[in-house]
């Protein structure tokens, strides 16, 4: 049985919509600069969504304010009306930031006092992602916050997949969504992999990565219940692999066999071999060791040919939203018949063996792969399909 | 899938034995150590010199993770060859909250650059799974889920996914809790805090006492039948009505929802009721530690003596601990009037 | 001079243990039990990326020293004594 991909919504710093952030991406607009939402003594620029649109911003909440923006869009673009009764919905969506009650002046408070004003704490306990989201539609499946770090956004659309495949619901609504948090820059500030310049991902001279915000929402349903619904699909998410390094807790394993392992798994899934891919939406988040593991790892199982990037050098890295972002954008990639440039790329990595686009290319091919890496040794890759 | 392994960290110890021996021994007081009675997982049950070195930096949320996991694994005494094929699914509600306060208080003392990424780093969720597979070398597909309602359900469903595609021929599926100092003082705020430490779970009273817990469990689900075999997960399900009678249900009354009167339903059945929330305490993610109940009383074919106070309904409630022919046991756990899970369990 | 830079140098050495048995949470490892030139990362100790990050903090709170390139850091973090032996020839005097 096949899963259609009936609908796409995107938030981040390149648009409030699909259409605005093609456009933004086409034109290489790239609004990275240092953080305006909060104070911080850290300089490194980020990719933030510039005024969030009001109907979305819910107080306390920018994670879900974001996804919610998103997940209008992807309903929209399914013909769907929330609430989504009369069929069973699954809800599998990725964050970091929102699993965690990281609100440092209530905590300030619980420090100096041992107590504080509990607030802080209900709008967490009401906010978390797939919940809240499950709850607003009325889904009555299965619903799980996907919190595999960097990867949540595609393992959370590859739960979906096997969800709907298993058949434990119809429809699914599947993606992620992140914030730029005061306590995450700091943490990746202190991990040593914050760029200091706008990121430039699988570039000789890479430095680190952005932080960005957003979300991506797609709406995947089986074949059967959407040729019933609207007809004719355009899109399909054809395969998903996931595999663990076993190796260490921030760092890549340095064969990247669990990565390759995810892509491989990804394409039998999908039923295709690697030269069926016509681009690669690379995890590629511009610090040393990812995009030297991967570079490599897409190397050997697609060859020198293969036509690859990573949008990151417009949204900065989205943490539990990259894999549904990047989703968005390959999906929409195989519908538009081309692929950006890999903002950031000036000169060819020698421990890199293969190079990504540097204009915005036509592709014509109907099958395409996006992969995620993360801390904690994670590796996922999806493979999506133009009909 | 069949469940094959079973590991638990818990007030009461470490490991399955620990754990029926406390379901045997009936309630005991909580520990009064804090803020408020709690049952609370010793350090003491929480180091281990074989993985002293590969758990150095982990905090005690990863430790009871990793532990639990290793045990489930080595309780099922499979050796699984095909590592990519062993996969790992952790549910939590709070996730490794205590590591995420003690990481704002490096910002708040010693400001935005000068915080230690080892704390950042295990304050991250998936933090602990990446410890389970690294010990593990598992390959497989990793997950770790965070949700206040139905966490263990949902990962019991995703398992069930994963062995069922071909994705997996085990998986480790487990949850884990810690209590720390914030949580309990939000505990002490919003709960209504049992002060004679006495969890009363068949009272389904709609202003339930709870006696907060904190620990980890993890099952080891396989494809084919183990040499140690518990039994078998059936069908789960959200939303149903019960159309057939179980042998026994356990159910997850703990304090920590306020829709218990919901449970009073189960009475109309008939059959036998347990439910052991008195043994581990009040946990969002409770339901693992009743399921190992369960699993545990169909591989021994005896039914475990349950904690209360008082039985208000006249429940038909399993009042000592002897054999007891059980074929199917159904863990429920009901969250809003419309949605009940059950997950079946069978001989 | 010579004598009082040696004396420096020991007893930095000594606290430098004690801050890594402590902040690389090194159990089952005493500060003693560290040699002045044993390798800390890969062979020798077994330190990991990880641990190097956190030097860098440590440097940064307990002696106000500031290590932007990690590729000096290799050469810097080599053993105690050569970290010793940074830390003296950087450290603000107070």
């Amino acid at each position: 049985m096949k899963i259609v991909i009936s609908g796409i919504g995107i938030i981040s710093a390149a648009g409030f919509n699909l259409e605005q952030n093609l456009e933004a991406i086409k034109n290489g607009k790239r609004n990275g600069a240092p953080v305006s939402i909060f104070s911080t003594i850290l300089p490194y620029p980020v990719f933030e969504v510039k005024s969030l649109p009001e109907k979305y911003a819910k107080e306390g909440m920018r994670t879900r304010s974001l996804a919610f923006a998103a997940l209008k869009e992807a309903l929209d673009d399914a013909g769907l009306q929330a609430p989504l009764s009369g069929f069973r919905t699954g809800v599998c969506l990725g964050t970091t930031v929102a699993s965690q009650l990281n609100d440092i002046s209530f905590y300030t408070e619980f420090r100096k006092s041992g107590s504080a004003d509990l607030k802080p704490v209900d709008l967490f306990l009401k906010g978390n992602l797939a919940e809240s989201v499950a709850c607003s539609l009325n889904a009555s499946g299965p619903s799980i916050t996907v919190v595999n770090a960097c990867s949540s956004g595609t393992d959370a659309i590859g739960i979906a997949l096997s969800w709907l495949k298993a058949g434990f619901c119809d429809i699914a609504i599947a993606g992620g969504a992140d914030e730029i948090n005061r306590v995450p820059l700091c943490g990746f500030g202190s991990l040593g992999i914050l760029s200091n310049s706008l990121c430039a991902p699988f570039d000789k001279n890479r430095s680190g990565l952005n932080l960005g915000e957003g979300a991506g929402i797609l709406i995947i349903e089986r074949e059967d219940f959407y040729i019933k619904r609207c007809g004719k699909p355009s899109l399909y998410l054809s395969g998903y692999g996931s595999f663990a390094d076993a190796y260490h807790l921030t760092a890549p394993r340095p064969d990247g066999t669990g990565l390759e392992s995810a892509i491989r798994k990804a394409l039998s899934d999908a039923k295709v071999v690697p030269e069926d891919i016509c681009f690669v939406n690379a995890h590629g988040t511009g610090t040393l060791d990812n995009d030297r593991v991967e570079g490599s790892v897409l190397s050997r199982v697609f060859g020198d040919k293969i036509k690859f990037l990573s949008t990151k050098g417009y949204t900065g890295h989205t943490l539990g939203g990259a894999g549904s972002i990047e989703a968005v954008y390959t999906a929409a990639a195989l519908k538009e018949g081309w692929i950006p440039s890999n903002a950031g790329f000036e000169c060819k990595d020698d421990d890199i063996p293969i190079t990504p686009v540097t204009a915005n290319t036509p592709i014509n091919g109907c099958f395409a792969v996006s992969t995620s890496l993360a801390f904690g040794g994670n590796n996922a890759a999806i493979v999506i399909e133009r009909a | 899938m069949y469940i094959s392994g079973i590991g638990i960290v818990f007030t009461r110890g470490r490991g399955i034995d620990s754990f029926e021996k406390a379901l045997k021994e009936g309630w005991r007081e909580p520990s009064r150590t804090g803020l408020i009675p709690a049952y609370r997982v010793g350090p003491e049950t929480l180091t281990d010199a074989s993985l002293s070195k590969k758990i150095r930096r982990a905090d005690r949320f990863s430790r009871m993770a990793v532990l639990s996991a290793v045990d489930a694994y080595g309780n099922s005494g499979i050796t699984v060859n095909e590592r990519e094929k062993l996969g790992i699914i952790l549910a939590t509600a709070f996730g490794p909250h205590t590591t995420t306060f003690s990481f704002l208080d490096d910002i708040l003392d010693y400001g935005d650059a000068n915080v230690s990424p080892t704390k950042f780093s295990n304050s991250v969720h998936n933090a602990a799974a990446s410890y389970v597979s690294a010990i593990l070398e598992s390959r497989g597909p990793t997950v770790t889920l965070t949700q206040f309602k139905l966490a263990f359900q949902n990962a019991l469903i995703l398992a069930g996914s994963w062995i069922a595609e071909g994705r997996c021929d085990h998986v480790l599926c487990g949850c884990a809790d810690e209590l720390g100092m914030v949580m309990e003082c939000a505990c002490k705020m919003k709960l209504n805090i049992a002060k004679d430490g006495k969890i009363n779970p068949f009272a389904f009273s709609d202003s339930p006492v709870s006696v907060p817990g904190e620990g980890s469990v993890f099952v080891m689900l396989s494809k084919e039948k183990g040499s140690n075999n518990y039994g078998k997960v059936g069908e789960i399900s959200f939303s149903q009505n019960i159309t057939r009678k179980p042998d026994l249900f356990v159910i997850d009354t703990d304090g920590m929802s306020a829709y218990e009167t919901g449970y009073k339903d189960i009475i109309n059945y008939d059959t036998v009721i347990a439910g052991y929330s008195p043994v581990f305490g009040s946990m969002l993610t409770g339901s693992a530690f009743n399921f190992a109940a369960a699993a545990l009383m169909l591989k021994n074919q005896i039914a475990y003596k349950c904690i209360f106070q008082d039985n208000p309904f006249g429940a038909k409630l399993c009042v000592e601990t002897s054999a007891k022919n059980l074929n199917e046991i159904y863990c429920i756990k009901i969250c809003r009037p419309e949605i009940k899970t059950i997950v079946r369990l069978q001989k | 001079m010579e004598e009082s830079k040696e004396k420096n140098l020991v007893e930095i050495r000594k606290l430098l243990k004690e801050l890594l048995v402590e902040n690389l949470s090194l159990e089952d490892i005493r500060p003693e039990d560290i040699k002045d030139d044993e390798i800390l990362f890969g062979e020798g100790l077994g330190l990991d990326s990880l641990d190097a990050v956190e030097i860098v903090v440590l440097l940064q709170r307990n002696f106000g020293l500031e290590v932007k390139d990690m590729k000096q850091g290799r050469e810097i973090f080599y053993s105690v004594d050569t970290l010793a032996r940074y830390i003296y020839e950087n450290k603000k005097t107070t």
